[in-house]
């Protein structure tokens, strides 16, 4: 007859502080499994998002250390080129330029680019350089809006400012020929792409023909991880790294977030139980003579517990689904603040929200909250009928 | 043939630190369709006596023998199974479920025995008529009167068709007028045919059955 999960509306208050108070520490759970994950799968996702698997940076390095660079760009570029398993490598050079706004001199990060092997931006308007395209210039959204610059505009670069002169060197001018989203920049970051043989003769590092890294994408079939051996040994002087090694260093340094997230977690299933037995507590404790009554009049034991058991796993159900929604929420709204920070990619997430971590938590919480509502049930249904109706009766 | 018999029944309980010796070696039978009050003062182990003899305690020692079969005999699944099917319960509280209304309340015992939907709703109108409250079946035990709340009670008791309906004080929570109702319609209830035990301090009540028990410091005085 459902008396148990009825129970509920009697105290329409009370029942609201409870599920606000499991929907609360539904939402930290979810938060705590979105963050267990999500930072190695969003660092990894980011990584692969135009499918290079496979990092040559100089060694002791990680991408993307603007100060350290490989020399000789093209003879490694073209033995990674006939390598039988690689599909597509290229080399990118970071390093800052300047242009001048006004009387004012803006700094813009410069990303040296062979745009026929790139895995770094994604054209949003205009077009991307074309191979070989020496004037040519892509802006962030950022780098755009603080230089006033549309696609076809004419961009005067500065490669190197000399202190002593006050003035600069290896200038170029450029054509804006598109407006891109660059995978690694932070939020609001001004940004440029260049030609990459552009920027080594503005920033001085045509001699040696220095790059910062190159990216590789292995041929279908090819296992990453066996292509980066084999180019670890055709490169000893560099660092090679599969996503998979990158992630696997990336874990080792991420290790307290998910110590963190696993106690925190722990924390909001130990809040559920304890909200759900003492609320069922409670209840029964209120109810002890209509329990007793009903069992009395032949219910069974085996009833009692299930009717009460529902309460709490209804309880449990109705906040967990305030929980996801809660969840959500504040993983948005902390995901926003955290990828804010300087240094860190915009499209880096802390919190993931995948389908089998809500699945995973909301099934956690569920089954803690109906188990936490055995106890008092049991409980219940154990009572002495006839010393509780004495009881009562006093 | 009796439908119920105690012999010898005892029963002691812990209150306080002190044992209470609530039932000091009582025997009782009642024969089918028989109206039995149970009367004496407060604390004269009457209410201990029926919770004994409707299963709901255990005596200390003696036997009680409910429509041939001893219940400590069986066991817990077997005793709720007894009380649910042959036997009625009114309980000075009515103890109804808050949350239900009347006819889900009149349901609720016979939803337990497995009685199909359609035929327990139709049971539970025809007993809320029987209980004169047919048009008050949509309303929540918070929305009728003391002796209301009874009447469902009563109805609730019936629900199964049991052999027994035991009651402890019906009128005790009701006023003098809604006291006489219940009155009445316990007779009416043992004029067609249920045997009804009845534990009151109330005169009238007593008055109103066949055959009145009289008990004092747990023990039958007549």
């Amino acid at each position: 007859m459902g008396w148990g999960f009825r129970n509920l509306l009697r105290h329409p208050l009370r029942t609201a502080l409870s599920l606000a108070g499991i929907a609360v520490a539904a939402a930290m759970l979810l938060d705590m499994v979105m963050l267990s994950g999500g930072i190695e799968r969003s660092f990894a996702r980011l990584l692969l998002s135009r499918g290079y698997q496979i990092r040559v940076t100089p060694a002791g390095t990680l991408p993307f250390d603007a100060e350290a660079t490989l020399p000789n760009a093209s003879r490694i570029r073209d033995r990674l080129r006939a390598d039988p398993g690689v599909a597509a490598a290229g080399a990118i050079l970071g390093a800052n330029v300047h242009a001048r706004r006004g009387d004012s001199l803006l700094t813009l990060f410069a990303y040296g680019i062979e745009p026929d092997a790139q895995g770094i931006y994604e054209v949003e308007s205009g077009r991307d350089l074309h191979r070989g395209e020496a004037d040519g210039l892509l802006l962030s959204g950022a780098a755009a809006l603080a230089l006033g610059a549309r696609v076809g505009d004419t961009i005067r670069l500065t490669g190197r400012l000399d202190p002593q002169l006050a003035g600069s060197g290896a200038d170029r001018t450029l054509v804006t020929r598109g407006i891109v989203r660059w995978l690694y920049d932070y939020r609001g970051q001004r940004s440029v792409g260049l030609a990459l043989g552009t920027l080594q003769e503005m920033t001085g590092r045509a001699a040696g023909d220095r790059v910062s890294l190159f990216m590789v994408k292995a041929r279908d079939g090819v296992d990453p991880a066996a292509l980066a051996a084999a180019l670890r040994r055709q490169f000893p002087g560099a660092a090679v790294n599969s996503i998979a090694d990158l992630v696997a260093a990336f874990r080792v340094r991420m290790l307290y977030f998910r110590q963190l997230s696993y106690i925190l977690g722990t924390v909001s299933l130990l809040v559920t139980v304890l909200l759900v037995a003492t609320l069922l507590t409670i209840t029964v404790n209120e109810r002890l003579g209509e329990i007793v009554t009903l069992r009395a009049i032949g219910v069974s034991r085996l009833h009692v517990v299930a009717q009460l058991v529902a309460e709490g796993a209804a309880l449990t159900i109705l906040g967990a689904a305030g929980g996801v929604a809660l969840g959500l929420a504040t993983a948005r709204y902390l995901d926003a603040i955290l990828t804010s920070f300087p240094g860190l990619p915009a499209a880096f997430s802390f919190f993931v929200p995948r389908a089998d971590a809500i699945a995973l938590a909301g099934a956690v919480l569920i089954c803690t909250g109906t188990l936490a509502g055995l106890y008092p049930a049991w409980r219940a249904s154990r009572l002495p009928i006839a010393a509780t109706l004495r009881a009562e009766a006093t | 043939m009796s439908v119920l018999v105690a012999r010898d029944v005892t029963r002691d309980y812990p209150m306080n630190g002190e044992i209470v010796h609530a039932l000091r070696g009582v025997s009782l039978s009642v024969s089918p369709g028989e109206y039995v009050a149970i009367a004496g003062p407060s604390g004269s182990g009457k209410s201990t006596l029926l919770q004994v003899i409707g299963g709901i305690d255990v005596p200390s020692s003696g036997s009680v023998e409910l429509l041939g079969t001893r219940l400590d005999t069986l066991d817990d699944r077997a005793l709720t199974r007894l009380r649910l099917l042959r036997l009625g319960f009114v309980f000075q509280r009515f103890h109804l479920l808050p949350v239900l209304t009347a006819l889900e309340n009149v349901e609720l015992p016979m939803a337990e025995a497995g009685v199909p939907r359609g035929e327990r709703r139709e049971r539970a109108r025809s007993l809320l008529d029987y209980v004169g409250l047919g048009t008050r079946g949509s309303h929540r035990p918070t929305q009728l009167s003391g002796g209301e709340m009874q009447r469902v009670a009563i109805a609730r008791a019936l629900a199964n068709r049991p052999a027994i309906v035991l009651a402890d004080e019906p009128t005790g929570e009701l006023d003098t007028a809604t006291g006489a109702d219940i009155l009445a319609l316990f007779r009416r209830l043992n004029l067609d045919g249920t045997t009804l035990i009845v534990v009151t301090h109330d005169d009238r009540l007593a008055a109103e059955a066949g055959r009145v028990v009289h008990m004092f410091d747990g023990r039958v005085r007549s």
